[in-house]
């Protein structure tokens, strides 16, 4: 790899990085919120690093400039396009040059090799640019209808009563805790409002879905809610839900049906941050 | 001549036939031209459409989370070796280490407990540990400790199993282990000749500035590792998006097969070590010695790292070391596992 492209890869993963983190918050679609300063500060790192490596070279700290190769593969690399017509002989004398006016020390060529950037690094490029141009959006419906729906975690500690609110906002995740471990039945003839986005079921109803993530989009679970009553809206729409728990098993236990009857649907933003199972605002 | 560098034979081709066409038209040429203005736009309609599928969407999605969520612990793990290469004395470590290479192993597994950060960091600081003279048995079970034992990963693990602080511990038994396992195994039956010689980790040498060393030697190890990076994260985004983990539920009744599987699934998905834990203890249907196994195969072979490890230290180590890791540790958790949980 090329001095320049090394300049313009470093100077373009750094944009990239600081583009998705800074700029925008298109990050939220990869990984957590707290990855932010990281990201940010791994951009600025690698803005700089290009910066660095495109600064006129003093003469003295650099033996090792990566257009003067000195790994065998280069080498044959100059010598094929020395045969095959590229007659003024310019790059293979210019690794001439460097081993004749090097720093003396060149044992056999190893030490130096820090130019062998392999090939590889090109593949670099795929990310850093879908980050800066063509950046793909958070995982929605396709994903969560390949899931099976998420085991929420076990509450330890008995349930507080529920607010008065009505409708009551509430995650998926303590809609699923209330509805499959709350002993107390507090949910029940409750109306309830969730938010998530639409994926469509089998059979009757459809989900309400979050995707939560504990790391990044690679770990990603679902959370689902069956919503009774209403036609489904198109597939990844986001929107709002109030209903009341749609009777099925015994409430309270593993074997609740986890779902609404909706009275009413309406479409929503989609909220910058996907990946967090937060309550419905106002 | 930019070419040339890229892909010799490439250039090569294109040399020749530059210097066809330097003698004249080639024939059929009016067609050779409308080609030429219509097949760049009809590919791009057509990968464009491609793009848009929600399975491809969903890929590159994946694909850009494990290569965004890895790239500072890349960065800090290519800036580490880059220091150790450029500032640290080869004296160091061998004053660091005990002499005798059997002993050197645990010593450089307890070690791994400094380095915070998931996988994608050990591997250039290992590589560069090795070249600072760091017998390479004591090197990789640095390699492979370091990712799950260290604090933040433990911490994590704790968060993730509340109440069972007895998965803390297997975890870190587990791992060190099998770390220490490894760098017996390699004592015994290693070769040297499997690695790709480290020689560009040559450390300081006079009259160069340590600096312009060792920034040099982070940005190499760093677009170097990056490469290899991308390549693990796109078949960790095909195994991801193309295996439905309702797949999971088929396995989970069988005792043993559930052990291998989660192993198996540890290797395919590269869940960075710091999530897994909150993999693992989502996947509850399994036993918690498939688990256990699930989080030490995990930091030590997955695609990405398999990927790098090829990278670094040569197609033929990866191979060999990836595999006997792999068994190595699954024995190890159900052995730990069995005990503990």
């Amino acid at each position: 790899m090329k001095r320049f492209a090394q300049v313009g890869l470093l100077v373009l993963a750094g944009l990239g990085l600081l583009h998705t983190s800074l700029f925008t918050d298109e990050y939220l679609r990869f990984v957590k919120e707290g990855m932010r300063p990281l990201l940010i500060a791994s951009g600025v790192l690698l803005v700089g690093l290009g910066a660095a490596e495109a600064w006129p070279v003093r003469r003295g700290d650099d033996g090792d400039d990566p257009v003067h190769g000195d790994d065998p593969v280069q080498v044959r690399g100059h010598r094929d396009g020395h045969a095959d017509g590229h007659a003024d002989g310019h790059g293979h004398g210019r690794s001439d040059g460097d081993g004749d006016g090097g720093q003396g020390d060149q044992d056999g060529g190893h030490g130096h090799d820090h130019s062998r950037v392999p090939r590889v690094a090109w593949l670099l490029f795929l990310p850093v640019l879908s980050l800066l141009f063509y950046a793909p959006p958070a995982l929605g419906s396709y994903t969560a209808s390949r899931e099976p729906a998420k085991v929420v975690a076990v509450q330890e500690d008995d349930f507080d009563p529920l607010p008065a609110a009505s409708p009551l906002p509430i995650t998926l995740t303590e809609f699923t805790q209330r509805v499959q471990q709350d002993r107390s039945r507090a949910i029940e003839g409750r109306t309830v409002r969730m938010t998530g986005f639409v994926t469509s079921a089998d059979g009757d109803g459809w989900y309400l879905t979050r995707i939560v993530i504990s790391c990044c989009a690679a770990d990603s679970t679902t959370l689902k809610v069956r919503v009774y009553g209403t036609a489904a809206p198109k597939a990844d729409t986001w929107v709002t839900v109030d209903g009341t728990w749609h009777p099925g098993g015994a409430l309270g236990t593993s074997s609740a049906a986890v779902a609404v009857d909706a009275r009413n649907v309406t479409k929503v933003g989609k909220p910058s941050n996907a990946y967090m199972d937060a309550v419905p605002l106002g | 001549m930019q070419d040339t560098e890229i892909r010799p034979a490439a250039a090569a081709a294109e040399g020749g036939r530059g210097a066809g066409a330097g003698r004249g038209l080639p024939r059929h040429w009016p067609l050779m031209l409308l080609g030429a203005a219509v097949a760049p736009g009809l590919a791009l309609v057509l990968v464009g459409r491609t793009l848009e599928e929600p399975a491809v969407q969903a890929w590159r999605t994946v694909c850009l989370a494990v290569t965004v969520q890895a790239l500072p612990f890349l960065l800090l793990g290519t800036a580490l070796s880059g220091a150790i290469n450029a500032f640290v004395p080869a004296s160091v470590f061998s004053r660091l280490l005990p002499r005798r290479a059997a002993l050197a192993v645990p010593v450089a597994g307890v070690a791994g407990v400094v380095l915070p950060g998931c996988e994608c960091a050990s591997v250039p600081v290992a590589s560069s540990l090795i070249g600072r003279g760091v017998t390479p048995a004591a090197a990789f079970a640095f390699l492979l400790s370091a990712p799950a034992v260290n604090p933040v990963v433990l911490t994590a693990t704790a968060v993730a199993f509340p109440g069972s602080p007895e998965m803390v511990l297997a975890r870190l038994a587990a791992s060190l282990v099998t770390a220490a396992a490894m760098g017996w195994l390699w004592l015994w039956l290693g070769r040297e000749e499997w690695l790709r010689p480290v020689a560009r980790h040559s450390g300081h040498r006079p009259g160069h500035s340590r600096w312009t060393e060792f920034r040099r030697g982070f940005q190499h190890d760093f677009l170097h590792a990056g490469g290899f990076l991308v390549v693990g994260a796109m078949a960790a985004a095909t195994f991801n998006v193309a295996v439905p983990r309702s797949v999971l539920d088929a396995f989970s009744g069988s005792p043993w097969l559930s052990v291998l599987f989660l192993a198996a699934l540890a290797i395919v998905l590269a869940v960075c070590s710091e999530a897994d834990a909150f993999v693992a203890a989502s996947l509850s249907g399994f036993s918690p010695v498939a688990r256990l196994a699930f989080m030490v195969v995990g930091p030590m072979v997955d695609l990405k790292l398999i990927a790098l490890q090829a990278g670094t230290f040569g197609r033929a180590f990866a191979v060999r070391f990836s595999a006997a890791t792999a068994v190595v540790a699954v024995v190890c958790s159900a052995a730990i596992g069995g005990v503990l949980l």
